[in-house]
């Protein structure tokens, strides 16, 4: 009996210490975390994971930048074979998520709460949660978050004797009348394809829409007329080149041809670089009265068909950490995508980073759930902005443009 | 009886040997040219998508969606115009360029080198470049321009201007290819004809129609039917220097079919434009083959 017992504590020491040295060796999970960041903030998303995987022991991420048309071209089969990723940005239109989350590509977080390995809802901005959310589940977390400011070449205001930036839309406009020479010199750069959209700001600035009440609002008298007054200074008073795409506005502004421009925080590095002596300034008030400009957000999805889901969604929670946000704000310049850190020291010290921040509550995502993205972008409202630049044609552009839209949401 | 017999053995031992020979290089034609091939007529048979696993089979209605949709026509026209421009353009000044540096010294040889180089660069890069060069607000062009007090050109930008401007980029990139390929037919046709049809009493022009292009007639094939099928495929320069705009005036078949398949996630409507740019692109060839009277002695 008394052998018995002794060899019955020694088994359990054995399996005990064989348990501990198990776990104590086991090899940490590793998460593959595909993203489409290859542009200039590149360097900020790699250092925030070189810091994560230096101090997680149990979990590292294999980090793989792809552009953003591979990850298009990739993704969905990679998922559906069982050969993709762990974590992923499908795609910088946020409305995509939508066809992964129908297809059941998507996981729903289901770690939810305040605790550290969880992502807590509650304080990343509404306009997030609505349009990573299906059903009441939450299917991504935001990679980052940004706003759109309006930038200002100050040496271009000052020679022109512009004190201030523009509060209003109506003073933006005179103010860019008035910074448009007509030798290649314009008031503001307006792009209307391949960029952050731009257009849809000014449309909401002035109470206009592009959908409303799931229909289309591009023939709503409002919507009309801004894009008759804008499109009207571009091809009479020449205030921005037409059909620019964000590459060419961006080339304009960074070349000192240009006295403004809508854009977020990834620009203003490059603007630097060219030694631009520029601002920011809050998008102006238009008709409306209500300050508002574009949010732009990228979703970081948990594969269906990864192997670890707690773990990639513990590494959310940690993304979306106070600290995590922080750094990710100060090092690219975004808004972070929390709500409760407009007062945090670490946002109010840095200048530029605040002006964006303090954008946040006025900021809408453009088309964010809509399933045909890019129908609607690519092939209905672009061409419809392009004509009215283009011939001037404004409210047949959009009325037409509004029937396609409504045909294709079932509208009457 | 015997002798027969050993052949029969010796001829079926070849045959196989042979076969085992071609296998390799059947099994990458199978997996990568045929069934591609293959698959593709079957997605554009479905309401085919990359996000599903089973596909709703549709029959002929993706190719009858086609039939109705103004964008796929209008992808079609602006393919044609641009094929119907380039490949005899790109012809002639191959032919051309061919016989101005079919004689060989450091210059010529240097020139040659010059018109050959755009065609193994990257296309995409050399768009990205030549956008830039086009470009009416930050471009060298403008500037040039402007010095000497001429409004710069947004061709780029400019509805009935795109096109055209992808297309002399396009001649740009490509014309050099067609020099080469002729420049070596040139130089094998026999200096005896030529001589006979001095002796004949023909002049430059009668040597060349009745001489040299005849000659030509293998090269010159071969040139038209890459050219057009390069053409109809037209895709980077588009992609990078217009995105197919403004008002969708340089989107081509694929240009349409890309965004279609990736942007739009539609990969069987995406098969189906590319079912009907390999039917445009066999109908063409083989009118070409017969416009050449290619033969098999050929």
């Amino acid at each position: 009996m008394k052998s018995n017992t002794l060899l019955a504590a020694l088994a359990a020491s054995t399996a005990l210490v064989i348990g501990l040295a198990g776990h104590a060796w086991a090899a940490p999970v590793t998460l593959t975390y595909w993203s489409g960041f290859t542009g200039g903030d590149k360097q900020a998303y790699e250092d925030l994971i070189k810091k994560f995987n230096s101090t997680h022991t149990d979990i590292q991420v294999d980090y793989q930048e792809q552009p953003w048309d591979s990850i298009a071209q990739k993704l969905p089969t990679a998922i559906i074979s069982g050969s993709g990723p762990d974590l992923a940005t499908p795609d910088y239109n946020v409305a995509t998520l939508q066809q992964y989350v129908a297809n059941g590509l998507a996981l729903p977080l289901d770690l939810i709460g305040t605790g550290q390995n969880q992502v807590a809802p509650g304080v990343l901005p509404q306009t997030v949660v609505d349009s990573f959310s299906v059903d009441g589940k939450l299917y991504a977390a935001p990679a980052n978050f940004a706003t759109l400011l309006l930038y200002y070449n100050k040496d271009l205001l000052k020679a022109a004797g512009i004190a201030a930036p523009p509060k209003t839309m109506t003073e933006l406009q005179d103010d860019a009348v008035k910074l448009s020479n007509g030798q290649g010199q314009y008031g503001i750069a307006l792009a209307d394809n391949a960029t952050i959209q731009m257009w849809p700001v000014l449309i909401w600035a002035d109470g206009g829409d592009l959908i409303s009440n799931k229909c289309s609002a591009l023939a709503d008298p409002k919507t009309v007329g801004t894009v008759e007054k804008w499109a009207s200074l571009i091809r009479d008073k020449k205030i921005s080149p037409v059909g620019s795409t964000g590459q060419d506005a961006d080339n304009l502004f960074a070349a000192g041809k240009a006295a403004f421009e809508i854009n977020g925080p990834w620009a203003a590095g490059q603007y630097r670089a060219a030694k631009i002596n520029f601002d920011v300034a809050p998008v102006p008030v238009g008709a409306s009265g209500k300050p508002v400009t574009l949010a732009s957000t990228v979703p970081t999805i948990v594969s269906s068909k990864t192997a670890h889901p707690k773990e990639a969604q513990e590494f959310l929670a940690w993304w979306l950490s106070k600290e995590t946000q922080a750094q990710l704000s100060n090092s690219a310049g975004y808004a972070p995508s929390r709500t409760d850190m407009a007062t945090d020291p670490a946002i109010t010290g840095n200048p530029t980073v605040a002006a964006f921040t303090a954008q946040v509550g006025n900021s809408r995502l453009y088309l964010p759930t809509e399933k045909d993205f890019s129908k609607i972008d690519t092939g209905i409202f672009i061409p419809a902005i392009q004509s009215a630049e283009q011939n001037g044609n404004a409210a047949d552009a959009l009325k037409s443009a509004s029937d396609q839209l409504n045909s294709l949401l079932g509208c009457q | 009886m015997a002798i027969s017999a050993t052949a029969g053995r010796w001829r079926r031992g070849n045959s196989r040997a042979g076969l085992m020979f071609l296998l390799p290089s059947l099994l990458i034609i199978l997996v990568f040219v045929v069934y591609p091939i293959v698959q593709s007529l079957w997605m554009s048979l479905n309401d085919w998508s990359m996000f599903q696993v089973v596909h709703r089979f549709l029959g002929l209605a993706n190719y009858v969606e086609l039939l109705h949709d103004r964008r796929f026509w209008n992808a079609l026209a602006n393919t044609v115009v641009f094929t119907v421009v380039t490949v005899p353009v790109q012809i002639a000044i191959g032919l051309l360029l061919a016989i101005r540096l079919m004689r060989s010294s450091w210059w010529t040889v240097f020139l040659r080198s010059v018109f050959f180089f755009p065609v193994i660069s990257s296309f995409a890069t050399m768009a990205i470049v030549w956008r830039f060069l086009l470009s009416a607000d930050v471009g060298p062009t403008a500037a040039w321009m402007r010095s000497l007090g001429i409004a710069p050109i947004d061709a780029l930008h400019t509805p009935n201007l795109a096109l055209p401007a992808i297309i002399l980029v396009s001649l740009w990139k490509n014309v050099g290819f067609t020099m080469v390929i002729l420049l070596a037919a040139l130089q094998d046709v026999p200096e005896s004809l030529n001589e006979a049809a001095v002796l004949d009493g023909a002049g430059a022009w009668g040597r060349f129609i009745h001489v040299t292009l005849p000659s030509l007639r293998q090269a010159l094939l071969f040139a038209s039917v890459i050219a057009v099928i390069v053409s109809l495929q037209v895709f980077d320069q588009v992609y990078v220097m217009t995105r197919g705009g403004p008002l969708f005036r340089t989107e081509t078949l694929v240009t349409y079919m890309y965004e279609q398949g990736f942007a739009e996630y539609r990969s069987g409507y995406a098969a189906a434009i590319a079912w009907v740019l390999f039917i445009l692109i066999m109908l063409l060839s083989v009118l070409q083959l017969r416009i050449f009277r290619y033969r098999d002695v050929d």
